[in-house]
């Protein structure tokens, strides 16, 4: 048997607001939806005694239609909710990018990921490996940082933190915000550089000038003579940049851009010198000095050139070790001028609240 | 330039919804001196010029009534349940004194005004 107009008109109208219903909170439900439904038929009424008939599919729908979808109508009825609001924001933004950004991401790329993927045999398969494991800490990270602010979110109020603060306890404002560097420091950093890049082109001809008095009985050994250029073309780059900043002080993203770059390329010379090392082993192991040849007292000066080596791979591992803080400071240097301080009233915010 | 217009007419949306929700909370108190269910409380509202719709008008009539200046019954009429609602006790101070407070900012909006039609 066919459906009449008006029973499938009420049809349309019991359905609408069972979706209505669907989306309200469980207590409110039939209150909230007599309601409507009340409102509803009072304008089909009003309407059907407009037009003298009982309204048609089309004029029903277009009546719910106008109403708004059942869970927009639904919506307006629960309170607004907000895991993190428009106070806190801002701060969990900054924090979330820190920890993100600045401090994960370069932790992985610049120690974490070499100290796995360099010794490992499999590099492919560490290189997933660590990329799965700083997946995993990206998302841990936002998880924990965001239920910390759902939580400050709810009881900051509760306590007035965000009243406790004091106008004394803000940031100092920067006197100029893109500071270019002090012109007596570029100049010493241009003389330090030009004579430690005199020392070292003098070095292969005067070996006492890097080894003191061992320069008698010992030599610049293998792995010397095959990382002396890239090092002398690092120290020019660095004379380079020095001279170019002095000259051209307005230039400020130079000097932090020009250093990060330098300290990448110095790290990268220092991880592959630490490779080439760990390939030799045994009697025949002097990769940073070697007796020199025609030494007659010579098992004297194989344990002076064991200690040395070994002073040296110490000293090359420190390197490294301070180049990959000095790559995440100076990361931080760069992004902070190309972006300015626009983060100091996170900071201050930060500040206060803590 | 569409896409100017079209950004324009939105801004202008957001800004008189803005104006409009504390006018429609006063225009609502002050229609519920008299007891009204919601139909007839949006008649009520359309004919002195200010329509509303169902999605706003009954969420509006239960924040008000959970804040104390509304009190509602249902009630049967006209053989269907209806509710119905009027103004709380505290409603109606708090109306008085929102009454006032739009007086003062009617009259020194209009002053404003004036002043700067003059400039």
């Amino acid at each position: 048997m066919s459906k009449t107009s008006t029973q499938r008109t009420e049809e349309l109208l019991d359905r609408y607001l069972q979706a209505v219903r669907f989306w309200l909170p469980k207590a409110q439900q039939e209150d909230i939806s007599a309601e409507l439904a009340e409102d509803l038929h009072s304008q089909i009424e009003e309407k059907e005694g407009e037009l003298g008939r009982s309204l048609d599919e089309e004029e029903m729908s277009a009546i719910l239609k106008r109403c708004g979808s059942p869970i927009v109508v639904a919506s307006r009825y629960r309170p607004q909710t907000q895991l993190i609001g428009p106070v806190l924001f801002p701060i969990y933004e900054f924090v979330l990018k820190v920890t993100l950004l600045w401090v994960l991401i370069p932790l992985f790329v610049v120690i974490v990921g070499p100290a796995v993927i360099l010794p490992a045999a499999n590099r492919m398969g560490a290189f997933l490996q660590i990329l799965s494991t700083l997946f995993t800490a990206l998302i841990a990270s936002t998880v924990a940082i965001t239920i910390v602010f759902a939580v400050l979110e709810r009881t900051a109020s509760k306590c007035n933190m965000l009243d406790k603060w004091d106008v004394r306890s803000l940031p100092a404002v920067p006197k100029q915000s893109k500071q270019q560097p002090s012109r007596t420091h570029s100049i010493f950093e241009l003389i330090f550089g030009v004579i430690g890049f005199a020392w070292l082109l003098l070095v292969p001809h005067y070996p006492f000038l890097l080894l003191g008095p061992a320069a008698n009985f010992i030599v610049p050994g293998t792995l010397w003579q095959t990382y002396y250029l890239p090092m002398v073309v690092l120290s020019f780059a660095g004379i380079l940049h020095q001279a170019v900043s002095l000259a051209r002080p307005q230039w400020t993203w130079l000097p932090p851009t020009a250093r990060l770059v330098v300290t990448i390329l110095t790290l990268a010379l220092a991880q592959s010198m630490i490779r080439a090392v760990g390939h030799g082993t045994g009697p025949d192991w002097h990769p940073f000095v070697a007796v020199a040849p025609g030494i007659a007292d010579s098992a004297q000066a194989v344990k002076v050139a064991a200690v040395v080596n070994v002073i040296a791979l110490i000293s090359v591992l420190a390197t490294c070790l301070g180049l990959s803080i000095a790559t995440v400071k100076q990361t931080w240097d760069v992004l902070r001028h190309f972006r300015g301080p626009s983060n100091a009233r996170n900071v201050a915010l930060l500040r206060c609240l803590l | 330039m569409a896409n100017s217009n079209g950004a324009n007419s939105e801004l202008f949306e957001t800004l008189r919804l803005e104006l409009r929700r504390g006018c429609l909370i006063l225009a609502v108190l002050a229609e519920l001196r008299t007891e009204r269910y919601g139909y007839t409380l949006r008649k009520a509202l359309a004919d002195g010029g200010l329509e509303i719709d169902e999605g706003t008008l009954y969420p509006l009539l239960r924040r008000l009534e959970t804040q104390g200046l509304l009190v509602s019954e249902w009630r049967e009429e006209e053989k269907r349940n209806k509710r119905f609602y009027r103004l709380s006790e505290m409603g109606e101070q708090i109306l008085q004194q929102l009454l006032e407070e739009w007086q003062r900012i009617n009259g020194s909006l209009g002053r404003i005004l004036q002043e700067a039609d003059r400039i």
